[in-house]
């Protein structure tokens, strides 16, 4: 349904997306995750046809974003991350608008915007004016009209922002009621459990790079395969830090206040030996435990950067 | 054509336009104004009319009502039409609703003409409610229904040309409070430089042809609407009443046919008189600022001269 390929962004020096590629089969939720500033953004704008790429291309549909950009955007209901709503239109009146520009006739844009606000649970503020409606309620309202000329590809740039947990939640019960209509959706967040849940597959971008994209079932595995160790100390952070790097099977290290976090790559019956010889190393350890896997680890890891010790 | 009316941008920018009381307080405050001063004239007047009351009199109140009347208008046109234009790419932008409405398969075309003809329909309405002050001069005689007809027109191809600034500055420019700074310099400083340059090429001229009988108009003059609404106002008031293009030394005796014209494009001007020539120039400068708007807001462009794979560079960068 969406294919990139190679795709480059280059703001004068700034390179915001760099030789990126992916896909997203149709009728999958593809998250798109990574810290603010990675590029998610200016990707989204190119596949959107807002933004020109520097190099490689964008293809939606079949269709390419820069050779036939208008029969892309029939294709595809884009939500911004931010966005305004007009003052003085009614809430039936904006879709009514934005279903105009698409050149739906009168009677059944006034049917779908009815049935889109039903969706969104928004059919009691129908009459209501637009700026009078809560963020949330704006922001569900714009997923309303994202829908309105039924695209196949939704582009939904952090719609959970700035949403309380409960208009969370609503909103994942409309995407996954959007997945069921089949519908291929391209979701993206800075916070990945916000995803973890309602994705088939995910991609992990930073620094404009894709380092991690696959299916959610195959990426957790992958980070099962590998055992997450918290260990809590008292003092002597830097001498446990040098033990543990001498430590073959200690993949990497994340320090958190008095907390090392360390991804381990032997098996349960190994650890132990690890623990001995901290503690023969006198390291002063209050705390040793294994946690699970998840998808946090999996982005922490391959984000890591600065915060790696 | 049809399709153009049929724009949802147009349709939309109507609807929330007339529901706020900002366009109530607008047009009362134009009528407001024209009235006033339509009274104060009259009321200075009549005690002239009343002592020396003649027919000639009478109808030489009604031109200079009129004219009072069409310069007062054309100036809150004038001032009016930049500050409804200006804010219109840039606003949506600002708003934030610039990327939903580019995103849907409207073109960028659309949207700039929509933004136009909203802030055109604005001055038709504004016209249209300046009507039954208009018929005041009626009274006195003088000027035909006809007259007003055609001054209203010109009026709707000066907010065409000068909306055009407005919406290319508004393009250009980010920020509403820059495009509308900017469009007000543009418009005014183009219409003091087209004036002065005119003025200066005319008195070129003379020197140089001191034995010419026929009219000479600069080309400049037909960039500026001010020079085809006096035209349209001597005209009409057969260059007595009015005040005409005498303003500019050129008396009404161009409105005699078989007058030798010159200047740049003088075979235009011999055939659609000097307003008509304003007008066909200003309207084709503000076509083609809107074309360039257009493809400026467009956000995605492609040069169709170059190899498909090499794109131009995109309009925002955020």
């Amino acid at each position: 349904m969406l294919v990139v390929e190679d795709l480059v962004k280059r703001y004068d020096r700034f390179v915001a997306v760099d030789h990126l590629s992916m896909t997203v089969e149709r009728g999958h939720v593809f998250g798109f995750v990574g810290p603010n500033g990675a590029g998610k953004t200016t990707t989204m704008r190119i596949a959107a046809t807002l933004l020109a790429p520097t190099s490689g291309s964008v293809r939606v549909a079949g269709f390419d974003v820069m050779e036939e950009p208008i029969k892309v955007r029939r294709k595809i209901g884009y939500m911004p991350d931010f966005f305004g709503v007009y003052d003085n239109l009614k809430a039936m009146e904006y879709l009514d608008f934005y279903g105009a520009s698409y050149g739906i006739p009168y009677k059944e844009r006034q049917k779908t915007a009815e049935g889109l606000l039903n969706l969104v649970g928004l059919a009691n503020k129908r009459d209501n004016y637009v700026d009078s409606l809560s963020r949330g309620m704006k922001q569900r309202l714009c997923l309303a009209r994202s829908l309105m000329h039924d695209p196949e590809l939704l582009i939904l740039d952090e719609p959970a922002s700035g949403m309380d947990p409960r208009a969370r939640v609503e909103l994942k019960n409309i995407l996954k009621e959007l997945k069921n209509m089949g519908k291929t959706i391209l979701i993206s967040s800075h916070i990945l459990s916000e995803l973890s849940e309602m994705c088939d597959s995910i991609g992990i971008i930073e620094h404009g790079r894709l380092v991690v994209s696959g299916d959610v079932k195959n990426i957790m595995e992958t980070v099962s395969g590998r055992l997450t160790v918290r260990i809590k100390l008292l003092d002597d952070m830097d001498r446990a830090i040098n033990i543990l790097k001498e430590q073959p099977l200690v993949s990497d290290i994340f320090q958190e206040d008095d907390m090392l976090e360390i991804g381990y790559k032997g098996k349960d019956e190994d650890l132990w030996p690890l623990l001995k010889t901290l503690v023969a190393s006198d390291v002063p350890i209050i705390s040793f435990s294994k946690t699970d896997g998840n998808l946090e680890k999996v982005f922490m890891e391959v984000t890591q950067d600065e915060e790696m010790v | 054509m049809k399709r153009w009316f049929n724009n949802p941008v147009l349709a939309g920018e109507l609807k929330i336009r007339m529901r706020s009381w900002r366009t109530v307080l607008m047009i009362m405050g134009y009528l407001a104004i024209m009235l006033a001063i339509a009274y104060l004239f009259l009321e200075t007047s009549m005690q002239t009319l009343s002592r020396y009351g003649s027919v000639n009199i009478s109808r030489d109140l009604g031109l200079q009502l009129y004219t009072i009347l069409a310069v007062i208008q054309f100036m809150l046109i004038i001032i009016l039409i930049p500050a409804q234009t200006a804010g219109s790419i840039s606003g949506e932008r600002e708003k934030q609703t610039l990327d939903l409405l580019l995103c849907t398969p409207l073109s960028s075309l659309a949207i700039v003409l929509g933004k136009m003809l909203s802030s055109m329909s604005f001055v038709l309405l504004l016209t249209i409610a300046s009507i039954p002050l208009f018929s005041l001069v009626f009274l006195f005689g003088g000027i035909a229904p006809m007259d007003i007809i055609t001054l209203f027109v010109f009026y709707l191809i000066t907010a065409f040309a000068v909306g055009s600034i407005g919406i290319f500055c508004s393009v250009l420019f980010k920020k509403t409070v820059t495009a509308t700074v900017a469009a007000y310099i543009v418009i005014f400083a183009l219409g003091i430089i087209t004036l002065l340059l005119g003025a200066y090429m005319t008195s070129e001229f003379a020197g140089k042809n001191p034995h010419f009988s026929g009219v000479y108009i600069a080309f400049p003059f037909y960039l500026n609407p001010a020079i085809g609404l006096f035209d349209l106002l001597g005209q009409q008031s057969g260059g007595t009443g009015g005040v005409g293009l005498t303003i500019l030394g050129v008396s009404s005796a161009m409105y005699n046919a078989n007058v030798a014209m010159t200047g740049g494009l003088s075979w235009m001007a011999q055939k659609l008189g000097v307003w008509g020539t304003n007008s066909v120039v200003i309207s084709v400068i503000a076509i083609i600022l809107l074309l360039i708007s257009a493809w400026v807001v467009k956000p995605v462009r492609v040069l169709k001269t170059h190899s498909s794979k090499r794109h131009s560079a995109d309009a925002s960068v955020n």
